[in-house]
């Protein structure tokens, strides 16, 4: 039996919880003997976030060793020639074609060859992935960074090292590799300004599962997703008793803070977000549909005269 | 006697692969392990950062502030960017430690902590490394 699980037509971090609720009921149980279809024909749009999340979703469901013994997950592709070929530019197939059975007509497109794909779909696994990453950004990210968005040129370097401790939360915490992502587009819903988002997704271990052995007793009966992400992104913890650990997170949030920039991070059924004054999601969210790994998006909006929200901080 | 430490060349020499940023908890581990090899406990240490790109702040950790609290009694920066300083600071100020850093000028300044900061520059003055200039800085007279 194959069980449906199907993909947003707008998937992005908003969409989410539908496509982890999905995900959710069709691996209620835990049984391993079915197969998932992850169905994305009617996909008109993905971000980065979301399409590294489909990775993560992927993956974990090929873990579940269900999958029909063996098999790979299944994923139509979008059947809309722009979408399918802008996912393909974004190096999403590279990745998805080691994960899932897919269907569909997919262009052989070699991914990052536009201005807007900083950083197109990339898997994460060891700290030398995390160096080429941060090479990578560095050679592609700076122009788009300083002219369209409107940052200080030495903002670069910043963004490198955002990237860097965001990735290495998987290499460090996850327990298994993941991916990343960055793009830059305009993001005319919410803001009518162009953006820059990092998307990393893994499915893996999780915050919870990473902090429990040194943070649970400290929290009681709080302990769960979301006190541990409190743990991690405010308070600064790390599940090492190192006394220099839990830098990155806070660095990642100075970084933003500069750049009134937001970060989310969800885990297990939680999702914790410092929100800027351009955004109106919530700080945390809890009871959510539990879904593998965890989940970061990191967005940096567009500069300039008034900036996000009526003002810029610098 | 001044130790001298080329991080760039010492990242070179400690891991596979040509980079030039100082990315990562185990590449800061591999780098500092390489420089805590020829650097003998409580020695000053020069740290020249000429050559690196990107420092963040697991490697800023693994290398300078663990350097800081187990290895060195005085620790001098040089040839950082403003993103290295970025890097550096809160990881020593969050561990109430404190490093020296050579600005351009040639006079030097505390990085991190304030506390540990004045005593640092005073032993290297105590030890004719460093001398007061009539404005009241301290420049160092060696390395």
């Amino acid at each position: 039996m194959t069980r449906l699980v199907e993909v947003p037509a707008q998937f992005d971090d908003r969409s989410f919880d539908q496509f982890a609720a999905a995900y959710a009921q069709a691996t209620d149980g835990g049984g391993g003997g079915e197969r998932l279809l992850f169905d994305a024909h009617a996909a008109e749009w993905a971000s980065p976030y979301g399409l590294v999340g489909l990775l993560a979703a992927g993956e974990a469901a090929a873990r579940r060793g269900g999958s029909g013994g063996g098999e790979r997950p299944l994923l139509t592709a979008p059947v809309n020639p722009d979408v399918v070929s802008y996912w393909a530019r974004a190096g999403f197939f590279r990745e998805a074609g080691d994960l899932f059975e897919v269907h569909g007509k997919v262009p052989k497109t070699k991914p990052a060859t536009e201005s807007e794909v900083l950083l197109p779909v990339t898997p994460v696994r060891a700290a030398e992935d995390v160096h080429a990453v941060v090479s990578t950004i560095q050679q592609r990210a700076s122009a788009i960074l300083s002219s369209e968005l409107g940052l200080d040129p030495k903002a670069t370097m910043g963004f490198a090292m955002a990237l860097s401790e965001s990735c290495q939360n998987i290499v460090e915490h996850a327990g298994t590799g993941g991916w990343v992502a960055v793009q830059a587009y305009n993001w005319r819903r919410k803001l009518a300004r162009r953006v820059v988002v990092i998307a990393v997704a893994d499915a893996g271990v999780g915050f919870r599962h990473s902090l429990e052995s040194t943070q649970a007793k400290r929290f009681g009966e709080r302990w769960g997703d979301a006190a541990a992400l409190e743990a991690a992104l405010i308070q600064g913890v790390s599940r090492f008793r190192d006394p220099g650990r839990g830098q990155g997170l806070a660095g990642i949030r100075r970084y933003l803070a500069r750049w009134e920039g937001k970060i989310a991070i969800r885990s297990g059924t939680a999702r914790i977000a410092i929100v800027p004054r351009w955004d109106d999601d919530v700080p945390l969210k809890d009871g959510l549909p539990a879904f593998p790994g965890s989940q970061v998006l990191l967005i940096i909006p567009e500069q300039g005269s008034g900036g996000p929200g009526g003002s810029t901080q610098t | 006697m001044i130790q001298q430490i080329m991080i760039h060349a010492v990242l070179q020499q400690s891991v596979a692969g040509f980079y030039t940023d100082l990315v990562t908890r185990p590449t800061g581990r591999a780098v500092r392990e390489n420089i805590e090899r020829d650097l003998p406990t409580g020695t000053i240490a020069v740290m020249d950062f000429t050559g690196v790109g990107c420092l963040d702040y697991s490697c800023a950790d693994e290398i300078i502030a663990k350097l800081v609290r187990d290895k060195v009694r005085v620790l001098l920066l040089r040839g950082l960017t403003d993103s290295h300083r970025e890097a550096i600071e809160p990881v020593l100020a969050g561990a109430g430690l404190a490093a020296l850093c050579a600005r351009a000028d040639g006079t030097l300044e505390g990085l991190g902590a304030r506390e540990p900061a004045p005593a640092l520059l005073e032993e290297l003055v105590a030890r004719r490394l460093a001398a007061r200039t009539p404005g009241g800085a301290i420049t160092l007279t060696a390395a």
